[in-house]
């Protein structure tokens, strides 16, 4: 299979060039890997405004205890500074020692938010306060959880790929500002999976186009809206309603039993192409919109159908095994 | 709106509460509880408009009202300058500070929208617990203020701790760790940062302080007098001199203008003047005294103090009248060393112009006194008499004349000394001490007052003696040819327990020391020493530790000479040291694994030295069937240990360590087995 990477989901523009640099060299750092172990070494530290804010209140009681002559004023500035490097300890203990790993992710259509989990073990002690968001994101993205000692958490963080294609996954940050809110300690966390995005689907979706009867097939076809019944069966997930034989189903609903529906072999014979040439005259782009939202459509009516693409075919088939490899053959064509 | 804030909102229970109010009210509280001791201190208007702010900002916190709009907030604190400029005529100085502080505390919790908003509170919070101590460094209010901080900081950890509802006593108890790990650099840095002397002048404010002063009007003392708090301790290397004569000698007060006495100042040229002249007799008596602020430049020592030890940037001299001027009012506590003879003589030997300075007493003032001395001068007896006789003369008067003692009489009027002397006789010692000092004044005696505090009350706890400034005192002293200046008590004289004893007139004691008191006096007298005893204790080890003891500790070190600077290396070497120690900790915990996962370590390559493979993702149940496939019966103990390991790591109720007997065990069983051929 062809693997085509698109460029990542560009980021909201950062705040000046010189944080963009600073970014890409962090980032570049990092090795990307499912699974990271937080340590001194991938744990940063930095105060925050309130920690400088902190540090001013600190010089004031300070000089407000020396021009006083308190000695209680002393020890309450050195309570509250000891409070504040004891914090500054206990902030990078809050992400040091955390296993973070990731679940699998689920592909998506372009366009729609792809949620990424994070499961958060710690070997030790509960840790609290710990926000995990896409980096790129806004601050108030955060999502907050707390690991329990010994225990694991998840947290769920969504971003939304702008295009279809496999895509690596955006750089996560961890970041805790626990117990005092002095210190932020952050570690950057490059997951090794990539997620498969299918194209956007095309909203509202065109019409189908028409179901072809086979050539060269069996000369068995039938009338072209499925022809006659050879029989019921039990309702199949994927199963067109308008095949639901209602009266039977109603009985066999009322005892307990289930949906029961026609079984016409017609529509084994009739084939449903979804080809790109039958697409008109839209740029490439939107013609795979298209056909997705055809593959969708076509896959809830529970028909079969194939896909036609330059340079690929699929022949028909039904079913979720088909959408997928439908889909996937659309996002990752060319 | 106003009947809505006095209509009692439903109470739905503090566990039910949602998470924001509960927190908005924990910290309101808090604040309540930091801003409560200034009480007494504001002005009435801003505990009423705290009280008041802090309900409803309660009220919306119940309510989860919108909060109101920055207009309402500036107007408010408009109005609160305004009377703040009102109540103080100014907006600078110490009480106007900590009335716009607690009031922009109280303002700034309408305004919680934002972290930041709450981390103003904060810091606004610990200001507003400094401002205490310039009130009182008591240990009472150090021990509510350690609970404020406690809160804020309590109030800090809940703000990041953004998942759920964790529980205030959760957060209580991180934040409580926080502060206790921080307590060893606390302690670090509180004995080593150097002190310093106040690095610009600080205004204080001339509010009357109780407490013995540099001037003496009548009825000034009763106030001290009535005042139990602390003014000096002292602790005496050997014996302590007999009760009565501990003299503490203060301001001493020559001039009279009638209605107050102030120090002299003379206007005689200095070789006319009356020089101290001391002569002392018998061992000096050393002795540590600690005086708590003083608000006074005089320092009342032991009288008399020959020497002192110098104290660090502070010039202290001793003057002719004997007593000892720092160059500036003494804010701070001192504690110091210093020498003194009980027995002693002083003055001019013979007259000296500069007496007569002595002998001044301001025209038309007390009339019917001076008429009184000059009749007792007419009496053929006494025309000739000596000093000494006529101040017997005097104090026989006071004995005999039906006199009394008493702390609470009504204040005297301009002619104070005669309505005192001739009508109504009732008075403290300041009244006797004047009245001595005019009489001996019109019987052409030089005499002058001398201020102080007089007794001691021995602490058993710690051996300390505690002076209270209900031990304020005043006598006189008047000059004798031939010997000096002679020390005479009046109030000895109506009420000689008062010096015998030491012991002053006892205020009525509370409510409950009274209930306390009629019950077990034992207990009363038991507990008051036992809580003298550990207040002094905070005093000396805490509230009095200043430049003098940093360079003791210095030298208790090892350094020859310490100065400052030595202390500051100290300081930045022990926070370094610490430093490196946090740094080595970090990396060491780096290192440090899952013990469940080192204990399946160690069993595992304990298994790979028998030669049997055991990979890291295999479970202890895996290696058992290893084990018992390739041991059989002889290695089964090993088997059925790995099985009670997997049980003791796996199932439900997981321990939280290994178990290292476990450990132990199997590494002894497999040293047992033989080694497998490969």
């Amino acid at each position: 299979m062809a693997e085509a990477v698109l460029p990542p989901t560009p980021a909201p523009r950062a705040r000046g060039a010189l944080r963009k640099r600073l970014n890409a060299w962090f980032e570049s750092r990092v090795a990307r890997s499912d699974t990271l172990l937080l340590t001194q070494r991938n744990v940063y530290i930095l105060p925050t405004r309130a920690g400088f804010t902190f540090a001013f209140t600190l010089l004031v009681l300070l000089l407000a205890s020396i021009n006083y002559q308190l000695n209680l004023g002393y020890v309450l500035t050195f309570l509250l500074a000891g409070s504040g490097i004891v914090s500054m300890h206990l902030t990078h203990n809050t992400l040091r020692g955390l296993t973070l790993r990731l679940r699998p992710v689920a592909p998506v259509f372009a366009g729609d938010a792809a949620a990424l989990e994070a499961v958060l073990t710690s070997p030790g002690s509960a840790r609290y306060g710990i926000g995990v968001k896409v980096q790129a994101a806004r601050a108030d993205t955060l999502t907050w959880i707390d690991v329990p000692a010994l225990g694991q958490a998840s947290a769920r963080v969504s971003f939304v790929p702008a295009t279809r294609g496999v895509h690596t996954l955006p750089t996560l940050s961890i970041e805790t500002r626990f117990p005092l809110g002095l210190f932020r300690v952050w570690a950057l966390w490059r997951p090794a999976s990539s997620l498969l995005v299918y194209p956007r689907p095309e909203r509202p979706p065109a019409t189908l186009p028409a179901a072809r009867p086979v050539p060269g097939g069996p000369t068995l076809a039938r009338t072209a809206d499925g022809g006659e019944i050879e029989g019921v069966r039990g309702y199949r997930r994927g199963d067109p309603l308008k095949l639901v034989v209602w009266k039977k189903a109603a009985k066999a609903l009322a005892s307990g039993g289930e949906l029961v529906t026609r079984d016409t072999r017609a529509s084994a014979h009739q084939e449903l192409w979804l080809d790109w040439n039958d697409c008109g005259a839209l740029a490439p782009e939107d013609r795979l919109s298209r056909l997705t939202a055809w593959t969708i459509a076509a896959h809830r009516a529970g028909a079969d159908f194939g896909l036609q693409l330059p340079g690929r075919d699929i022949p028909p088939d039904s079913g979720d095994a088909q959408r997928l490899r439908c889909l996937e053959a659309l996002a990752l064509w060319r | 709106m106003a009947l809505n804030l006095l209509s009692l909102p439903r109470w739905p229970g503090w566990r039910r509460l949602p998470r924001e109010a509960r927190d908005t009210l924990f910290l309101l509280g808090v604040i309540a509880w930091t801003v409560l001791p200034h009480v007494q201190h504001l002005p009435p208007w801003c505990s009423l408009l705290t009280a008041a702010v802090l309900l409803w900002r309660a009220r919306l916190a119940l309510d989860n009202a919108p909060l109101p709009s920055r207009w309402v907030l500036v107007g408010v604190l408009l109005l609160a300058a305004a009377l703040t400029l009102w109540s103080f005529r100014t907006l600078l100085g110490k009480e106007p500070g900590v009335t716009m502080a607690v009031t922009l505390m109280a303002l700034k919790t309408l305004e919680l929208r934002a972290r930041r908003d709450a981390f103003v509170v904060f810091f606004l919070g610990f200001f507003i617990i400094l401002t205490h101590f310039l009130y009182s460094q008591s240990l009472p209010v150090a021990v509510a203020m350690l609970v404020s901080v406690w809160g804020l900081l309590t109030a800090l950890v809940l703000a990041h701790m953004p998942v759920g509802q964790p529980s205030l006593r959760q957060a209580a108890k991180l934040s409580a760790r926080t502060a206790l790990l921080g307590a060893p650099i606390m302690a670090l840095m509180f004995v080593l940062f150097p002190r310093i002397g106040p690095l610009w002048g600080v205004p204080q404010d001339g509010k009357a302080v109780t407490g013995l002063s540099n001037s003496m009007t009548m009825g000034s003392v009763s106030e001290v007098a009535l005042d139990d708090s602390v003014a000096l301790r002292v602790r005496f290397d050997g014996a302590p001199p007999a009760a009565e004569s501990l003299y503490f000698r203060g301001p001493v007060l020559g001039r009279f203008d009638g209605r107050e006495w102030r120090p002299q100042t003379s206007s005689f040229p200095a070789t006319l003047q009356a020089r101290a002249n001391l002569r002392v007799a018998g061992p000096a008596i050393g002795y540590e005294i600690t005086f708590e602020p003083l608000r006074l430049a005089t320092l009342p020592l032991l009288e008399v103090t020959t020497s002192m030890a110098p104290i660090d940037g502070l010039r202290i001299v001793q003057r002719d009248d004997l007593s000892w001027l720092a160059e500036r009012p003494i804010y701070e506590r001192l504690r110091f060393r210093a020498e003194a003879h009980t027995a002693f003589r002083h003055g001019p030997v013979s007259g000296v112009l500069g007496l007569q300075d002595y002998l001044d007493l301001p025209a038309g003032y007390n009339p019917r006194t001076l008429a009184w001395a000059a009749e007792l001068r007419r009496d053929p007896l006494y025309a000739l008499a000596d000093a000494r006789t006529l101040a017997q003369v005097l104090l026989q008067h006071i004995r005999s004349a039906g006199f009394s003692y008493t702390l609470s009489a009504a204040p005297y009027g301009r002619d104070g000394i005669d309505e005192f002397w001739l009508d109504r006789k009732e008075g403290f010692c300041e009244h006797y001490a004047a009245a001595f000092v005019v009489l001996m004044r019109a019987l052409d005696v030089p005499a002058r007052v001398v201020t102080g505090y007089q007794g001691a009350e021995p602490m058993p706890v710690d051996g300390y003696y505690v002076v209270r400034q209900s031990s304020a005192h005043a006598w006189a002293e008047y000059w004798v040819a031939g010997t000096g200046w002679v020390r005479a008590d009046p109030t000895a004289a109506v009420a000689p327990e008062r010096i015998s004893r030491g012991r002053t007139l006892a205020p009525a004691p509370g409510l409950i020391a009274g209930t306390l008191g009629t019950v077990s006096p034992e207990l009363l007298a038991s507990l008051r020493d036992t809580w003298e005893g550990v207040n002094n204790r905070w005093n000396q080890w805490v509230l009095t530790y200043a430049r003098g003891q940093q360079l003791d500790l210095l030298k208790s070190l090892g350094f020859e000479a310490p100065r400052w600077e030595d202390l500051t290396l100290m300081l930045i070497g022990a926070l370094s040291s610490l430093a490196l120690v946090g740094a080595a900790w970090a990396w060491w915990d780096h290192r440090r694994v899952d013990p469940w996962v080192r204990q399946m370590e160690r069993l595992r390559r304990a298994l790979q030295r028998l030669g049997l493979p055991a990979a890291a993702h295999e479970a202890p149940r895996a290696l058992a069937a290893r084990v018992r496939s390739h041991y059989g019966t002889e290695g089964e103990a090993l088997a059925a240990l790995l099985e009670v390991l997997e049980r003791q790591r796996y199932s439900p109720a997981t321990a939280p360590r290994p178990d290292t007997r476990l450990t132990r065990r199997f590494l002894a069983l497999a040293r047992r087995l033989p080694v497998l051929a490969t």
